[in-house]
C-alpha cells in the first residue's frame, strides 16, 4: 500500500479540482491545501486500526441485487423533466461545445 | 397554553373531538413563525397558501370522519433536502436556487396521503453537510434557546422550528448526527432510523450509504407516530427494507424493567464537558432505578469512526454532488467558452466553502494511488464497527450515551476550524456506519442548554429505541421545558 502523506501539494489540490469539474482561485488553492493536510492528518488514525484479516463493507444492507418486472411504468414526461433546465430546445439540454 | 405549543397526539385528539380545526391550528403555527421566524431564521420558504389549502383539506376529512390518521391536520416542518413537487428545494444550496422538483419525496406523499399540513422548507447545512447550519448557503439559523448560538447540524432548521413553536415536528435527515446531534441542542427528540427502515426516494442525496430520513418532535409519543407514518417498504428505493414495519406504540410504555443497557465508556470522549457527563451519568442512574440492569459494554473502535467516516461519506458525496453540471437543474454560471468551463464556473460559484472541501477530500480519497490506503481502508474500519455493535449486543439490548460532547455552542466558534467542527459528531457517527438505531431524548439543561441522551437500539429496534426513550421520558420532566422564544408566547 502506498503511504497515505499529510503533505498535500498545492498541485495536488489542483489536480484534484480538476478532476472534481471545481473552479477554484489561487489562493483558495492554498487555503483547502492547508485544511485539508490538517483533515488527512486526523484521518491517518485509520491505520490504528488492524483491518488485515478484515472485509470491506460496500453497503450496509442484507439484500442484494432488487429486481422487478420487466415491464414499462409510468414516468416523467419530457416536458416536467425539463422544466428546471437553465437551457433547452425542444425536448433537448442544450449544452455549449465541449471544444471551442 | 396556545394551540402551537402542543404535540401531535394532544393536537390529533383536538382535531378528532372537532375542538379544533386544523386551519385554526395552522394559523397559530404561522402566527408564531410570523413573530419569531425573523430570529430563529428556520425556514427556507414558509408555504403558508400550501398548508392552508391542506388544512382546510384536513378539516374536510375531519368532519367526514373518513380515513382520519394521526398525522391528519398536523402542520410539519420539511428540511429543504426533502423534494416536494412544484416546491422550490434547495437543499440548503445556491446551485439549486429556484429548483422546483417535479415529484415528491415518499415520505413526503406518506404525510400527504395521512393529511398532513407542510408549513414549509426548513434550513439546513448545504446538501446537509455541517454539524452547525451554519454552511447553509443562504442564512445561518440561531437556536431558540440563545440566539447567539447554533442549532446544530444539519437538520437545524427542522430542530428550530419545532423548539420554538414554528412547527409541530419536523422531518430532518441523518447521515452523521444530522438529526440527532441537532436535536440535543434545541432540547427535542430526534431518532435515526436504521438504513432501510425510511424510504429515501426523493431525498437530495449526501452519502447514499449512510443518508436515512426521520421524526423531530416534542416527546417519544410523537417520535412513534411519525415515524409510523413515513415508515416501511417502497419499491422506487430499492435499498428500503421489506422488513414489516411493527406497531410502535404498542410497546413504547412497556418500561425497562428486566433490561440490560450498555454503557460505552469510548463514548465518553475526551473534551466532553463536564455538565453533558454529569447529565448523562444521571440519566443512566435514572434509568437504573427504573429496572434497567447497567452494564460496562466496549465499542473499541469508536476512534476510528471519525476517520473513516470522513473518507466514506465525502467520497460518496463526490459523487453524488457530480451531477450539479448547470446543464439540467439549477444555477448555471454565464460566460464560460465551452462546456468543460461551464461546469468549472457553475460549481465553483454554485458550492459553499464546505461542499467545495468534502468533494475535494472525497475525490482525493477515490484518486488513483490512494483509493487502498483511505477508501478501502475505512470501509474495512466500517466492518469493525458493524461487529463491535454486534458484539455489544449479544451481551446488552441497547447502549446509553451522550448525543453530544457539548451543548450548542456559539455562533462562529468554529467555523474557521473544520476539524472541531467535525468533532461535534463523534458519538453520534458509529451509529451510522453500524447500521443501528439511534434516539436523541431530553435529559436536562447545562447552563441554561439542552443537553440530550441519545439511545442505540440494534438494527430495525427502533420500537426498541423508542420505549427505552419513553420510559426516561416518562420518568422526568426535561421534555416539558420550553425554549425562552417559545415559553414566552405561553
Amino acid at each position: 500500500l502506498p503511504e497515505p502523506t499529510s503533505e498535500l501539494s498545492s498541485r495536488e489540490v489542483e489536480h484534484v479540482a480538476r478532476l472534481a469539474r471545481l473552479g477554484i482561485t489561487p489562493d483558495e488553492v492554498l487555503k483547502y491545501r492547508d485544511q485539508l493536510r490538517n483533515i488527512l492528518h486526523h484521518i491517518e488514525a485509520l491505520n490504528r486500526a488492524d483491518t488485515s484479516k478484515v472485509p470491506a463493507t460496500a453497503h450496509p444492507l442484507e439484500e442484494r441485487n432488487v429486481m422487478r418486472e420487466d415491464r414499462r411504468e409510468p414516468c416523467l414526461p419530457a416536458d416536467a423533466a425539463l422544466r428546471n433546465a437553465p437551457s433547452r430546445e425542444d425536448s433537448y439540454f442544450k449544452v455549449k461545445a465541449i471544444q471551442e | 397554553m396556545k394551540l402551537f405549543h402542543r404535540t401531535i397526539r394532544d393536537l390529533h385528539q383536538m382535531l378528532r373531538d372537532r375542538e379544533i380545526s386544523s386551519v385554526e391550528l395552522t394559523q397559530s403555527v404561522l402566527d408564531q413563525i410570523q413573530a419569531v421566524g425573523d430570529r430563529t431564521k428556520a425556514y427556507l420558504l414558509v408555504t403558508k397558501e400550501l398548508a392552508l389549502r391542506q388544512a382546510h383539506a384536513a378539516d374536510e376529512r375531519l368532519r367526514s370522519k373518513r380515513d382520519v390518521r394521526p398525522m391528519t391536520g398536523i402542520p410539519i416542518a420539511l428540511k429543504d433536502v426533502l423534494c416536494v413537487k412544484e416546491v422550490a428545494s434547495t437543499a440548503g444550496s445556491k446551485i439549486l436556487k429556484g429548483f422546483t422538483p417535479p415529484y415528491s419525496a415518499t415520505v413526503v406523499e406518506r404525510l400527504e396521503a395521512e393529511g398532513a399540513v407542510f408549513l414549509g422548507k426548513t434550513n439546513c447545512d448545504e446538501f446537509a453537510m455541517g454539524s452547525s447550519n451554519e454552511n447553509s448557503g443562504y442564512w445561518p439559523v440561531h437556536n431558540p434557546w440563545g440566539l447567539d448560538r447554533v442549532p446544530g447540524g444539519s437538520s437545524g432548521g427542522s430542530a428550530a422550528a419545532v423548539a420554538s413553536g414554528e412547527a409541530i415536528a419536523a422531518l430532518g435527515s441523518d447521515t452523521g448526527g444530522s438529526i440527532r446531534q441537532p436535536a440535543a441542542l434545541t432540547g427535542i427528540v430526534g431518532l435515526k432510523p436504521t438504513y432501510g427502515r425510511v424510504s429515501r426516494y426523493g431525498l437530495i442525496a449526501f452519502a447514499s450509504s449512510l443518508d436515512q430520513i426521520g421524526p423531530m418532535t416534542r416527546d417519544v409519543v410523537d417520535s412513534a407516530l411519525l415515524l409510523q407514518a413515513i415508515a416501511g417498504h417502497d419499491p422506487r428505493d430499492s435499498t428500503s427494507s421489506p422488513k414489516p414495519v411493527p406497531d410502535y406504540l404498542a410497546t413504547l410504555g412497556d418500561g425497562v424493567k428486566g433490561m440490560r443497557l450498555g454503557v460505552p465508556e469510548e463514548y465518553f470522549v475526551a473534551g466532553m464537558e463536564p455538565a453533558v457527563e454529569q447529565s448523562i451519568r444521571d440519566a443512566i442512574r435514572l434509568l437504573e432505578q427504573q429496572g434497567a440492569s447497567i452494564e460496562e459494554v466496549s465499542l473499541p473502535h469508536s476512534d476510528v469512526a471519525l476517520p473513516a467516516y470522513y473518507i466514506i461519506a465525502p467520497a460518496e458525496a463526490s459523487s453524488n454532488l457530480a451531477r450539479y453540471d448547470g446543464v439540467r437543474y439549477g444555477y448555471q454560471a454565464e460566460g464560460a467558452r465551452n462546456l468543460i468551463e461551464e461546469y468549472m464556473l457553475t460549481r465553483q460559484q454554485g458550492f459553499g466553502a464546505e461542499v467545495k472541501r468534502r468533494i475535494m477530500l472525497g475525490t482525493y480519497a477515490l484518486s488513483s494511488g490512494y483509493y487502498d490506503a483511505y477508501y478501502l481502508q475505512a470501509q474495512k474500519v466500517r466492518t469493525l464497527i458493524i461487529d463491535d455493535f454486534k458484539r455489544a449486543f449479544t451481551k446488552v439490548d441497547a447502549l446509553l450515551g451522550a448525543t453530544s460532547p457539548t451543548v450548542a455552542f456559539p455562533l462562529g466558534a468554529k467555523t474557521q476550524d473544520p476539524v472541531a467542527m467535525y468533532l461535534n459528531d463523534i458519538i453520534t457517527i458509529p451509529a451510522n456506519l453500524g447500521n443501528v438505531c439511534a434516539i436523541s431524548v431530553p435529559c436536562g439543561l447545562a447552563d441554561g442548554l439542552p443537553v440530550g441522551l441519545q439511545v442505540i437500539a440494534p438494527g430495525f429496534r427502533e420500537d426498541l429505541a423508542l420505549r427505552i426513550a419513553f420510559a426516561f421520558e416518562a420518568a422526568t420532566e426535561f421534555h416539558k421545558a420550553q425554549s425562552p422564544l417559545m415559553g414566552a408566547a405561553a
